[in-house]
């Protein structure tokens, strides 16, 4: 891990250089990506979406998988000029396994085909009289994986196109777990341990393991969640990374440092194009890398404990749905009108501006009180 | 008499509290066909007044139905607004006025229309209550007001399940409960009388509740109507239930009374009165219908039952 003074001008005014950077250069390729979007039809379509109705039908048409603009150029200028295989290498290789999932995602949820749900029940009567021994057999051995699949469709999960939730939470797992594989075996003891705001330091030993692959997962879909509004991600993400870039500068880390510059300034590039109306949206290539990515440089400047703190908002959009899941399931009743949270606000009567504009108060509010935190 | 609290949910049962809208009443809906499982219980037949109508809130402006604003109100002021208010009239509103020459009808009209469309959105939607759900939610009200009780809690304690379905009940005691498990089960609730032992009229209270169990020809369905005033003479009640002279459209929570004119002998030999509020006097009388004292006579057991405190 390379270190230099904290508060370091020279690393600062590097910082800075790379955020106009990454920031000028996203500027300059979006009219491409848009066209791009556009001559290959990724654009968010009426009949699979119910919700592109009334008021939100004028989101039809809009190109999805805008999150390239920022994963795209932030991976170009690190790979040119920030690549460091003890720092940036683990958290660039889990946006880019994230991306990956997210863009096929994307782009079956495009172009896929529906896809047949069975019941437990009825898998369980095709072991039993399907005629071809080894078809039994497939199912038999799978049962397990259809359990899963359908206790996570019992949880809200109704999704007929792309990859299905159950499938996406075992793939976000396999990514999870080589982070933690690389970090906990490849890096050294530096990441074993968790910093306490206020306290210290805490040694984990292994238990690093789970709790990196639960806050990369976590985080990826909390993010992912919270895309649901022009802007609202991105303009979110912009003070999370910010915060990010500030911790690390200030703890004197130039890769993290100059890694957090380099999406920030992406970020604003692309929320400049996806405030109301939207350009193009981030779409699941863009949230679920860039969820993953704030985790991972989170856990790698030594601040897992904050992460909750430093993506406020994503977390809250995140609690709400699981929140209205569970008491939907188990009460029987609802806790917010509609979930995630933008959605109940929306249903209220909040417009859309509004609802974007006070939660990134509130994000960057949140964002300055963990960077206030960390410094301790 | 009802408590206070019961007197209001079955009112606003009768007249769903819509913002605006009065007289709505709440549709019938069994979830037993439809099979939703571990579902919010306003979608599955177990729902409050309040809770019906904030689904239907919700569901409109989710799927932009039109029907109501985002601060809950009904913005129903033309046909164009919504599909559900495209198709002919209600067989309940056309019952209550035949003839629009009065200037006064015309504005009764205008709440009609609202009433139908948001009547027809509620069943197209699935939303509504069943016989048992009505019957809890009321008795509920009005034990916890005169006795403290909260009676869902009580009868689900007795209700026989194992250890995931106990926890189920205990978590959602009101969806729990149905017409034989919770009211024809002798743990929570005694026998006044039946149609062979005979009943003591004078021995019933308002929240006693008639059960009828095995009112069709297969021997599965089950019915529950709660007393709601009994003044020695006449023993009124209230109930969800769907009449198949009503149509799709006409069922309902609804009111009737069983006048004690032969005091010796069953209920079945009593003078049972529902007057449909979906049915014209004539298709009343063509359906030859109250299909309530049908389903009485048909019934394999007819009780009248008190509830266990």
């Amino acid at each position: 891990m390379d270190f230099c003074g904290p508060f370091s001008i020279e690393l600062l005014k590097q910082a800075l250089l790379y955020l106009i950077a990454s920031c000028v250069g996203a500027f300059l390729w979006a009219p491409l990506l848009t066209k791009l979007l556009y001559k290959y039809k990724l654009t968010r379509r009426g009949d699979a979406d119910f919700t592109l109705r009334g008021e939100r039908a004028g989101k039809i048409g809009t190109p999805i998988m805008g999150g390239l603009l920022v994963v795209v150029t932030v991976t170009v200028i690190t790979l040119l000029f920030n690549w460091q295989r003890s720092s940036t290498y683990v958290p660039m290789g889990a946006m880019m396994v994230a991306a990956l999932l997210g863009a096929a995602d994307d782009i079956l949820n495009i172009f896929g085909i529906k896809r047949r749900e069975r019941k437990l029940k009825q898998i369980w009567t095709l072991i039993r009289i399907h005629r071809h021994w080894y078809v039994r057999l497939w199912y038999f051995i799978t049962f397990p994986w259809h359990a899963f699949a359908r206790a996570v469709a019992m949880l809200g999960s109704k999704q007929n196109r792309g990859i299905q939730v159950h499938e996406k939470l075992f793939l976000q797992f396999i990514a999870g777990s080589i982070v933690a594989y690389w970090i906990y075996f490849k890096l050294g003891t530096y990441w074993h341990s968790v910093h306490i705001p206020f306290d210290g330091q805490l040694a984990l030993g292994w238990l690093i393991i789970p709790i990196i692959i639960l806050f990369v997962m976590f985080t990826a879909n909390a993010v992912n969640i919270a895309d649901g509004l022009d802007g609202l991600a991105g303009g979110s993400l912009i003070a999370s990374f910010a915060g990010l870039t500030m911790i690390a500068w200030a703890e004197g880390r130039p890769a993290f440092t100059l890694l957090n510059a380099t999406v920030t300034g992406a970020l604003i590039a692309y929320t400049y194009f996806n405030v109301k109306p939207a350009r193009f949206q981030m779409g699941d290539v863009g949230s679920l890398g860039l969820g993953a990515l704030f985790a991972v440089n989170a856990i790698a400047i030594n601040k897992t404990l904050l992460i909750p703190i430093l993506g406020f908002i994503f977390y809250i959009e995140a609690i709400t749905v699981i929140l209205q899941v569970f008491s939907r399931r188990l009460l029987g009743r609802r806790i917010f009108k509609m979930s995630p949270l933008h959605h109940h606000f929306e249903f209220i009567g909040w417009s859309e501006e509004k609802i974007v504009t006070r939660f990134w108060l509130i994000h960057s509010f949140m964002v300055v009180v963990g960077v206030w935190m960390a410094l301790y | 008499m009802l408590s206070p609290n019961a007197q209001k949910i079955l009112a606003d049962y009768m007249s769903l509290p819509f913002p605006g809208v009065t007289g709505v009443r709440c549709p019938y809906f069994i979830n037993t066909r439809v099979g939703r499982r571990g579902q919010i219980r306003s979608l599955i037949g177990k729902g409050t007044p309040t809770e019906i109508v904030e689904e239907a809130k919700i569901i409109s402006i989710q799927y932009q139905h039109g029907l109501f604003d985002h601060e809950g109100h009904c913005c129903i002021d033309d046909e164009r607004h919504s599909p559900h208010c495209h198709s002919e009239r209600s067989e309940e509103s056309l019952s209550k006025h035949k003839i629009v020459e009065d200037s006064s009808v015309v504005s009764l009209y205008q709440d009609d229309r609202q009433n139908d469309c948001i009547r027809r959105f509620l069943i197209d939607n699935q939303l509504g209550i069943d016989c048992s759900g009505f019957a809890t939610h009321i008795l509920r009200a009005h034990f916890l007001e005169t006795k403290k009780i909260d009676i869902a809690k009580k009868l689900v304690k007795n209700i026989p399940a194992g250890l995931t379905r106990k926890i189920i009940m205990r978590l959602r005691p009101v969806e729990s409960i149905g017409v034989k498990s919770g009211y024809g089960n002798d743990r929570n609730t005694a026998k006044l009388g039946d149609e062979t032992i005979g009943y003591d009229f004078a021995k019933i209270q308002t929240g006693d509740v008639v059960v009828m169990l095995g009112v069709d020809t297969k021997n599965t369905r089950n019915h529950i109507l709660v007393i709601t005033d009994y003044d020695g003479h006449t023993i009124k009640y209230a109930h969800a239930r769907a009449w198949s002279s009503e149509g799709k459209f006409g069922h309902g929570v609804n009111t009737g009374e069983i006048k004690i004119t032969a005091p010796g002998k069953g209920l079945l030999a009593q003078e049972w009165t529902e007057i449909s509020p979906a049915l014209s006097a004539d298709l009343f009388h063509q359906a030859n219908a109250n299909e309530t004292f049908g389903e009485a006579k048909n019934a394999k057991i007819l009780e009248i039952r008190r509830i266990k405190l």
